[in-house]
């Protein structure tokens, strides 16, 4: 909330920024001097990176205070700038980054910045700021093809003299080499040369706009790799996952390698190859999971992943290794927990991320499109860029249980280096019951399935009647009635057969008594029973009645076998019958009974 | 006493007994009938029954899934082999470009300079289903890539294929054997081997279309009705447009309906059934553009014909019969129409698989491919396990009780064992025929020995409880010893699966001896650094094995692929490989050639490389050009064939040799071995100092398994040997000799 707030701070400060401007370009005054400037050309990679240190002056009985200065650039180097960055040291040591803003200067090309001061410098008083600015593929490469055992030469062309709309009285230049090995310089005010280094002056009271071609041929074979076109996707979900996918097309931009390629020599000649791309490493937040990294044929299975407390540091060693010239293409991604990057307050929502995110050190990005893909529903979405970008036409995105699509943020932005890793806000609204939505929309699915599940079951589609089918489903009905009342009547008998036993070891009559009038009373029902499904059943006109009625007889015997065996019972107990001659008697019994049981069981399996 | 509860506790547990065990192992409410499952008429068991037949297909469906994972879990989610990759591409092509687009798809990617109608040379089947599912997907804002749609399809499939089988099955014997059968086919080897998880490939979901056609045959066959015969014809038609195995569909057929007719099991239900096919199928099949009139052209297409013809006539006797009363001279009649046509019949079947074979025998690019040779008993065994031996004793239950949709099963099972012993690839159509029949004859096992216990619980004597626990113990060991057996499959399933079948074979895979892997991803590597380094138009020569690959992963157009359509280019590109530099600089000049890529496995031991196919490319080349190219060139005087010093002048100065060890003589691999050792064939290399005038290395992979060699363009002009002649003429005559 606190940044929110800072935020609209923040913008109102912009807009009274935009109306001091207006003052600021009458204020430029344009008679303030250079002191002094010492400028350092660091040609240590593939990239230019000139810092330089100003002593700017108001000398006395000047206009007035001044409160921006002018900087500009030679129009050779213009277009190639990809960052620009004023700072000023306080007394304290403190670097405070001054505002830049692009200016036109009439009668004169290249390109001007003014830069605010942070208190107008009154006549005689002195600031201290130092500059820093870097510029991409300026080096370039001579010659321009080289065979895999040749080391890589390159041009650089600059100006001898800080260009400058101020005159200035002392200037010294440091260019810094990749190597030792410099094949030719300009040697203006013979510059002094040692190791990898190179410095140029000091030079005294130069007039504004002097230029005068500074140039290097020198061996660097530090990776000229670019990125030739980059798009990273960044999708939000309120259930706690960001995901970050990024495409690079990644290009060798050295020198291009001529004639043959051979792996021999790369494997086992150190030096062979030496301006090639073998791996790099490239930095991903710590929080970064699921890392992945594959292009269109799969998984890219040379890489390695390592787990740092602050970072996650991946090797990414491309399938092959990169000669001058070679291109290759990849897909990177991750996911990270969005509590580190998703801040709210009720439905206001802000997202704080990389607006581009390191890939490999000193990296040159030609053209960047980052992709924002925000939740369904979100809204009143506003950008806060630290720096200009090229917002293209918000698009929506459909994917898993969307309806009407999650917004999109396209921006775009072209030449850019390491110094542009910097945080971009998107501010919007979201309302929380939308996140119902897609939780609801699965249960919805799975109803309506079970739902139409249930609904075909149950009801009866079919156009014609099939009086056949229907009466075989009322008799088949019919018919598991009939088992399951059988069965239960078999286990009548089992009871029966209990109280008998029960009786034979207590004698006491009561016990079988009780027993055969429960048997008697249910068998009664459970007949009458079978007898009315029985009769159910001729009328749908089955030839399964005829079987019912043959179990009725047999389970007539059976009840009779019963009923025997309990009087012989009664009599073994009252002592009219011998034991041996029950037993076998009982033998008998149960023989003959268990014939027709299993007669009873196979009509019932016929049923 | 207490015996006498016998009768209703056993019922009892044999009411329950029956809703489990009939879904699982016998199904006495559906025995033998079609529609059991309602008059079976217990609401309550049923819809147990149905329940756990629901439950046990699912779990089928998921340990078949599953069980194609290895791959994907082992690699990635990744198309393997040859042919996926075009089926990939041209699936790919189809998403985004359209179905219409896709039927006229010509490629000139392939097959340089002829280029291939894609659409009309293609069963299209595959990948209108893939590109469906896909584009089903993402109406439903599923983004799924096409390339996880392709790769599972084969998986998904597997399950569409153990439910047909379950469903021809149940109909061929009972509910219990079906899913038994469903069971077996979910996890054989033999059906696995062309449906892991990244095989995109017809088969996958062809023996789906396969089963299902079948069981909608019987199901037609059994009751006569035309529905079930129009569902036939459909399943028919995806199976034409799926595979070229539908050929076996359409031959089967016919010879169920005629064997039926021999054994006078004519009916109106076969008449119904088989005349509807026949003229609904053929119509059908005819739209696919591939298959075109091949249906009424074609040899192995007559006897669909043949059987339709013989029907009509029968029927039309049969029909005579009726009216007239000439009882001998009718039988006569039809005895002489019967044998003509049979005959007729069986000369057309010999021709056309006599042809076949010639064609197998005779022309070397089919005999080249490893899938085309003969099975080997072992690899029945590989393949099928115990169901090997189990499922003649399936098939003499089906034959003891013989019905009409036995009989074709008997047919399907002969036929496919036929066609198994002849290709290794046709192990594909008898995995399910095996299945089915040992399903049937486990089912039976267990019907039997399960069965009865439950019988013998019944008898109610009184000291029959020692008999019981004699017997039972008998009962439990065969149950135990079926039981085991199935457990040992089930592991020898996996065991197959996951060490044989689940490699993707565009990755390769070596273990340390600590158990880590490494990955050798050459050929991705060699294939990405063509379709990213090369010009957009780049032709590039190489073995027609990987041309689907280049395609597909390099994205280039190459001169002939795994579509061996056209044997005389395919010829050419051997000649190249074969004849030396200038000779092969001539060929590839005139093939427009920019690169020559060759799969090179000396550095790590991989055997399947162009050297060990070198003889292949020979022989095609010799028959195409007998006069330039003869094999036994390539041979030692004693006949073999080695790559050291002792081998041919012929074979160490060709192309393929020169390109594959180019600074191969410099590279020692190891200490105990002498530079220039090739580990695949064992022997240091016969000529170490290769040089190239026409060609020079483009790209060699980490593991010199892939080398791409660059072919020069010609030079401004010849440079000469020897001095330019002196001469004492005079300047002045020289510009009058250059003025006339």
């Amino acid at each position: 909330m606190w940044y929110l707030l800072l935020n609209q701070l923040y913008t109102m400060a912009g807009l009274a920024w935009r109306l001091l401007l207006c003052l600021g370009c009458a204020l430029a005054a344009p008679d303030l001097v250079l002191e002094e400037a010492k400028r350092t050309v660091d040609l240590s990679t593939h990239l230019a990176k000139v810092s330089a240190e100003l002593n700017l002056a108001n000398p006395p009985g000047g206009a007035g205070p001044a409160g921006a200065f002018l900087l500009a650039l030679e129009p050779g180097l213009e277009p190639r700038l990809a960052y620009l960055g004023v700072q000023v040291k306080g007394e304290e040591e403190e670097e405070n980054t001054l505002e830049v803003r692009e200016t036109k200067v009439k009668g004169k090309s290249g390109k001007f910045f003014t830069v605010k001061l942070p208190s107008p410098l009154v006549p005689g008083a002195k600031i201290r700021v130092s500059v820093e600015m870097v510029f991409t593929h300026v080096l370039q490469p001579y010659p321009t093809h080289i065979t895999q055992a040749e080391k890589q030469f390159v041009v650089f062309e600059g100006n001898h003299y800080f260009y400058s709309p101020y005159p200035t009285k002392t200037q010294t230049t440091r260019v810094k080499l990749a190597s030792r090995n410099i094949e030719s310089y300009t040697k203006l005010g013979n510059p002094s040369r040692s190791e990898d280094m190179l410095e140029y002056g000091p030079f005294k009271d130069i007039p504004p706009y002097s230029q005068d071609t500074l140039k290097v041929h020198y061996e660097n074979n530090s990776p000229f790799l670019t990125i030739t076109s980059m798009t990273r996707v960044i999708e939000v979900s309120h259930w706690g996952n960001i995901a970050v996918e990024e495409t690079v097309d990644l290009k060798h931009t050295g020198a291009v390698l001529k004639g043959p390629f051979s792996r021999y020599d790369y494997q086992r000649q150190p030096d062979s190859g030496i301006s090639s791309v073998k791996s790099f490493k490239t930095i991903l937040p710590a929080a970064a999971q699921d890392v992945y990294y594959r292009d269109e044929i799969g998984n890219i299975s040379t890489s390695h992943l390592l787990i740092l407390d602050d970072s996650v540091e991946m090797e990414i060693r491309p399938r092959f290794p990169l000669f001058g010239g070679w291109k290759t293409h990849y897909i990177i991604g991750y996911n990270l927990p969005s509590y580190e990057y998703l801040y709210n307050l009720g439905d206001q929502y802000a997202l704080k991320m990389r607006f581009v995110d390191h890939v490999f050190d000193e990296q040159v990005t030609d053209s960047l499109t980052v992709k924002i893909i925000l939740p369904e529903g979100a809204k009143n979405i506003h950008v806060d860029s630290p720096y200009e970008i090229n917002r293209a036409a918000d698009e929506l995105h459909y994917t898993y249980l969307d309806t009407f699509g999650r917004p999109v943020i396209v921006a775009h932005k072209n030449n850019m280096v390491e110094q542009h890793i910097q945080d971009v806000v998107v501010h919007y609204t979201f309302n929380k019951i939308l996140m119902l939505q897609e939780p609801l929309l699965v249960v919805g699915a799975f109803y309506i399935l079970f739902f139409t599940v249930i609904i075909y079951v149950r009801l009866d589609f079919s156009i014609t009647k099939d009086p056949a089918a229907e009466a075989r489903m009322k008799v088949a009905c019919i018919t598991e009635q009939v088992l399951t009342l059988v069965n239960k009547r078999l286990g009548l008998y089992r009871h029966f057969d209990e109280a008998v036993n029960k009786y034979k070891q207590s004698r006491d009559i009561s016990t079988l008594n009780s027993g055969k009038k429960t048997l008697e009373t249910e068998h009664k029902v459970l007949t009458s029973e079978i007898a009315s499904l029985q009769s159910k059943l001729k009328t749908e006109g089955s030839d399964l009645c005829d079987k019912v009625s043959e179990i009725q007889k047999l389970d007539s015997q059976v009840k009779e076998l019963v009923l025997k065996s309990s009087v012989e019972a009664e009599r073994l107990v009252a002592g009219k019958l011998k034991k041996d001659t029950y037993i076998e008697n009982e033998k008998l019994h149960s023989n003959k009974r268990q014939e027709l049981v299993t007669k009873i069981d196979n009509i019932l399996d016929a049923l | 006493m207490a015996e006498h509860s016998g009768p209703d506790s056993g019922k009892h547990k044999a009411n329950h007994a029956n809703a489990n065990s009939a879904a699982l192992l016998h199904g006495r409410a559906g025995a033998g009938t079609g529609a059991g499952g309602l008059s079976g008429g217990l609401s309550q068991p049923a819809g147990w029954q149905s329940l756990l037949s629901f439950t046990i297909l699912f779990l089928a469906w998921l340990a078949g899934f599953s069980s194609r994972l290895f791959a994907v879990i082992r690699f990635e989610s990744i198309i393997h082999e040859f042919d996926p990759w075009f089926n990939y591409r041209s699936t790919h092509h189809l998403a985004s470009h359209g179905f219409y687009e896709f039927l006229n798809w010509f490629d000139e990617r392939a097959w340089y300079p002829l280029g291939r109608i894609v659409g009309g040379t293609v069963y299209p089947g595959l990948m209108v289903t893939a590109g469906l599912i896909h584009w089903i997907l993402n109406m439903l804002n599923i983004t799924v890539h096409i390339r996880d749609v392709c790769v599972f399809l084969a998986p998904v499939f597997s399950g569409l294929t153990a439910i047909s089988t379950f469903l021809l099955t149940r109909e061929l014997w009972n509910q219990g054997a079906g899913l038994l059968a469903a069971c077996f086919i979910a996890i054989v080897p033999g059906y696995i081997s062309r449906s892991v998880a990244g095989s995109f490939d017809n088969e996958g979901i062809a023996i789906f279309a396969l089963q299902f056609t079948y069981y909608l045959w019987v199901k037609s066959v059994k009751t006569g009705s035309v529905f079930w015969t129009i569902c036939c014809c459909l399943s028919y038609f995806y199976m034409v447009s799926a595979w070229g195995g539908y050929v076996f569909i359409i031959n089967l057929i016919p010879l169920h309906v005629f064997v039926l007719l021999l054994m006078q099991r004519y009916s109106r239900r076969v008449y119904i059934a088989y005349s509807t096919f026949y003229i609904v199928g053929l119509i059908l099949s005819m739209q696919i553009p591939f298959v075109g009139f091949q249906p009424i052209r074609t040899s192995e297409h007559m006897a669909a014909a043949g059987v339709f013809a013989l029907l009509q006539a029968y029927a039309f006797l049969q029909y005579l019969r009726d009216r007239l009363t000439k009882q001998e001279f009718q039988t006569l009649f039809f005895l002489g129409v019967s044998l003509a046509a049979g005959i007729v019949f069986l000369s057309v079947i010999y021709l056309t698989y006599t042809g076949e074979w010639y064609a197998k025998i005779h022309i070397p690019i089919i005999a080249s491919v490893s899938e085309h040779q003969p099975t080997t008993w072992v690899s029945f065994f590989f393949d099928l396990h115990i169901l090997v031996c189990t499922f003649p004793a399936g098939l003499w239950f089906c034959i003891k009780n013989i019905n009409d949709e036995r009989v074709f099963v008997a047919l399907y099972a002969i036929s496919a064992v036929y066609f198994a012993g002849v290709m290794v690839r046709l192990m594909l159509t008898l995995t399910p025929v095996v299945c089915m029949l040992s399903a049937i004859a486990f089912s039976n096992v267990f019907e039997h020995y399960l069965g009865d216990d439950m019988k013998r619980e019944n008898p109610p004597v009184e000291d029959s409880s020692d008999e019981d626990d004699k017997r039972n113990p008998g009962n439990l060991i065969v149950t135990m010893l079926m039981l085991m057996l199935l457990m040992m499959f089930a592991v020898h399933c996996t065991w197959v699966t996951s060490n044989a079948y689940s490699s993707p074979s565009v990755v390769l895979a070596s273990y340390n001896h600590d158990g880590t892997r490494n990955i050798l991803d050459d050929f991705r590597e060699a294939y990405y650094w063509l379709r990213q380094n090369t010009d957009e138009h780049a032709r590039v020569m190489s073995w027609w094995d990987y041309g689907y690959q280049i395609a597909g992963m390099a994205n280039r157009t190459t001169l002939v692929d795994n579509n061996t359509w056209n044997n005389s280019h395919i010829a050419l590109v051997g000649k190249a490989m074969s004849s030396n530099e200038t000779a092969a600089y001539e060929i590839m000049r005139s093939l427009d050639v920019d690169y020559v890529l060759i799969i090179f496995g000396g550095v790590i031991g991989y055997s399947g490389d162009d050297i060990n196919k070198f003889l292949w490319m020979v022989r095609i080349a010799e028959g195409e050009h007998p006069k330039d190219i003869r094999e036994s060139d390539y041979f030692t005087p004693q006949g073999e064939f080695r790559v050291d010093k002792a081998g041919s002048p012929t074979l160490l100065n060709c192309l393929m040799y020169k390109m594959s060890y180019y600074r191969f003589g410099e590279m020692q691999l190891d200490f105990r071995t002498p530079p220039g050792f090739d580990r695949t064939r064992n022997a240091e290399i016969g000529n170490k100092d290769i040089k190239f005038k026409h060609l020079e290395e483009a790209f060699t992979s980490e593991h010199w398994l892939v080398r791409i060699y660059k072919v020069k363009k010609l030079d401004n002009r010849e440079t000469l040997d020897h001095k330019p002649r002196v001469t004492n003429i005079v300047p002045k005559q020289k510009t009058a000799v250059l003025d006339l």
